[in-house]
């Protein structure tokens, strides 16, 4: 995960997840809405993303060894697969992460799965360069326990590299994509262009007069998974409450509440969004795509925070990223890895706007 | 022999008004770099000199500033006539003629950055208004050098004199500072409740005061709640609760903004309800797309 906060605790774990998928039955409960139904009484899943390891590779489709068993998906010339830059199905080999956005295909008695996007090994590391030597870099990228991501630029890739990204200095913001490779992260293309500022120092947001407009339109980005369930549908949100942080953690003695949270990096970037908790449920739509779905925010979009960028996937974007999606929900919305972001809209589902009080 | 008074007297005017620049200019940027935890934080002349000088460059422009503005005062008065304040506003004039001339060189290699001048009130481009005003500041530098001891008018229609000049110099650098809206629009502005930042002390103690806890507080058994988080306006209160001996959690939805703010209550009865709710890999959960 590459921005939880430090007082998330273990996402994956069992207990932390459904206090959260709790809250939307709490809410329901005062506000009659009925996105608590899509939430908390259908385990839902991303309908046309699959995430696991390769098994098998044929000419004509791929196993793949994922949380729910074995899958085979079919691919067809018009499959595009990614592992570091286009390639051919054929370059694939047991043992790959691959990430695959498919259609259902109703032939015969079963319907099967074509395969239109495959992503091999696909990474990425947003964060801010703590050491550089030549083409290699470490990253603190906000992982829990503070250990930096290890980045090595292609040798093809580094002119590409150093036009976006000028300043690659301690103390100046990385945001890479490439491929993995056991400890490090070959990366092979930007994912944005570098802010001109330091790390910790974005510009402040714009005063906002008047009701905050929704939805609110940005830039959405997608991480790595790393401590997050490998196909978890969720967003890291840039605008998480300081006071509470959706925990809590801790009952003082007298009686009051205190709230664990990340100090560091607290503020509100350069969108004015509304504050929210782990937990809360949010519309992200993808402009560029025309699909849209209600997600749960799930992790801290700390990064999120320090880039003021633009997505120029279709138009340009108002300036900020506006969600840090995870990986499964990037593509089920319909974005491509590669392209590290698109154009988005964001808006709170399951409230009543302040003007129905 | 009044005229030449006058003259003398809005030279000696140039100081205190340098003076109180001089500090609200070091002051804005030590906010700045206090807020931002960085003392090279944001924008600004230092933007056009090398990276691994910026940092001892913020410092020393801030530093000059305040010690400019300590001396202009301490040798307005008949103590630093002579050489020291000759020395000061000289170095005055410098500071800020040298200012008007780097805010030139930072439109033209950074247009899209701000002067800094008074921290993070200057984060528009800098334009000729900006760099006019440096020079307007630079020329009153200038004409303080040789100026006399600071003194009381003589009369009162030289008061009002240097009063009005004092004003019309003063509405010059106002329409000349781009720091002026802002400041106009900060003083007029409240951020809507959904960008607020309001500590859950509050939210209990609005709770408390509520209606609506007076009414349920019977069902509730635990003094402290089991779960508090916020959706844009509202913060959400989990209380442990009972009822006709089931156990249920009682949620209170308080509206974060007004002074006896809507308050609204829910029950969830926790053995029937918690079982639809899926117990494993719960986040993920979302509507088809």
């Amino acid at each position: 995960m590459a921005d939880s906060c430090a007082s998330c605790g273990d996402l994956t774990g069992t207990g932390t997840a459904a206090w959260y998928a709790r809250r939307a039955l709490l809410r329901s409960a005062v506000f009659d809405t009925s996105d608590h139904e899509l939430w908390a009484h259908r385990p839902a899943v991303a309908c046309s993303v699959l995430v696991g390891v390769v098994t098998e590779v044929h000419e004509d489709a791929i196993v793949i060894d994922t949380r729910h068993g074995p899958e085979v998906v079919t691919v067809s010339p018009a499959t595009v697969t990614w592992l570091g830059a286009r390639t051919a199905v054929s370059a694939l080999r047991p043992g790959d992460t691959v990430i695959v956005r498919h259609t259902t295909v109703n032939a015969g008695s079963r319907p099967r799965r074509l395969a239109e996007r495959i992503w091999a090994r696909i990474g990425r590391v947003t964060g801010r360069i703590i050491a550089a030597e030549g083409r290699e870099f470490l990253v603190d990228a906000g992982r829990h326990d503070r250990s930096p991501r290890r980045v090595v630029v292609a040798t093809a890739s580094a002119r590409q590299i150093q036009v976006r990204f000028p300043r690659l200095a301690p103390g100046f913001l990385l945001d890479v994509i490439g491929t993995r490779h056991g400890d490090h992260l070959l990366a092979v293309t930007p994912a944005a262009a570098q802010p001109p500022y330091r790390a910790g120092e974005t510009p402040a947001a714009p005063l906002v007069n008047g009701p905050l407009p929704v939805p609110v339109s940005g830039s959405a980005v997608w991480h790595e998974p790393d401590d997050e369930p490998p196909s978890l549908l969720g967003l890291g949100y840039p605008a998480l409450d300081p006071e509470t942080d959706g925990l809590v953690t801790e009952q003082t003695a007298a009686g009051g509440v205190t709230a664990g949270g990340a100090e560091a990096g607290r503020g509100p970037g350069c969108v004015r969004l509304p504050y929210l908790s782990l937990g809360s449920a949010v519309r992200v739509t993808n402009e560029c795509a025309g699909r849209s779905a209600v997600l749960p925010v799930t992790s801290d979009g700390f990064m999120a925070r320090q880039f003021c960028d633009r997505c120029l996937q279709c138009g340009t974007s108002p300036r900020g990223r506006v969600a840090d999606l995870t990986m499964t929900a990037f593509v089920e919305l319909g974005g491509n890895l590669e392209d590290g972001c698109f154009n988005a809209t964001l808006a709170l589902a399951g409230l009543p706007r302040p003007t129905g009080v | 022999m009044i005229g030449a008074n006058t003259l003398d007297l809005l030279r000696e005017v140039q100081l205190p008004l340098l003076a109180v620049l001089l500090a609200g200019a070091c002051a804005a940027k030590a906010r700045r770099a206090i807020t931002a935890r960085s003392v090279d934080a944001g924008t600004g002349p230092t933007a056009v000199v090398p990276l691994r000088l910026r940092r001892p460059a913020a410092v020393g422009l801030c530093a000059c500033e305040l010690a400019l503005s300590i001396g202009l005062l301490v040798t307005a008065g008949p103590v630093g006539a002579g050489g020291p304040s000759l020395v000061v506003r000289c170095a005055t004039a410098l500071l800020l003629c040298t200012a008007a001339g780097a805010l030139y060189v930072l439109r033209t290699r950074r247009p899209d950055a701000g002067c800094g001048c008074f921290g993070e009130l200057s984060h528009t481009p800098v334009t000729w208004r900006v760099i006019s005003r440096s020079g307007l500041l630079g020329a009153s530098a200038l004409a303080s050098v040789g100026a006399p001891p600071l003194r009381m008018p003589g009369s009162a229609a030289q008061a009002w004199l240097v009063l009005a000049a004092v004003a019309a110099e003063l509405a010059l650098l106002v329409a000349l500072s781009p720091e002026a809206g802002q400041v106009m629009l900060r003083l007029g502005h409240t951020d809507p409740c959904e960008l607020r930042e309001v500590p859950v002390a509050r939210t209990l103690a609005a709770l408390h005061a509520s209606a609506s806890w007076r009414r349920h507080r019977r069902l509730i058994t635990g003094a402290v709640p089991v779960d508090v988080w916020r959706e844009g306006c509202w913060r959400f209160v989990v209380f442990p609760g009972e009822l006709a001996d089931r156990q249920l959690e009682v949620v209170f939805a308080v509206y974060l903004s007004g002074r006896r703010p809507p308050v609204r209550m829910g029950m969830l009865d926790i053995d029937a309800d918690f079982a639809v709710a899926p117990r494993t890999a719960a986040l993920e959960l979302s509507n088809p797309v």
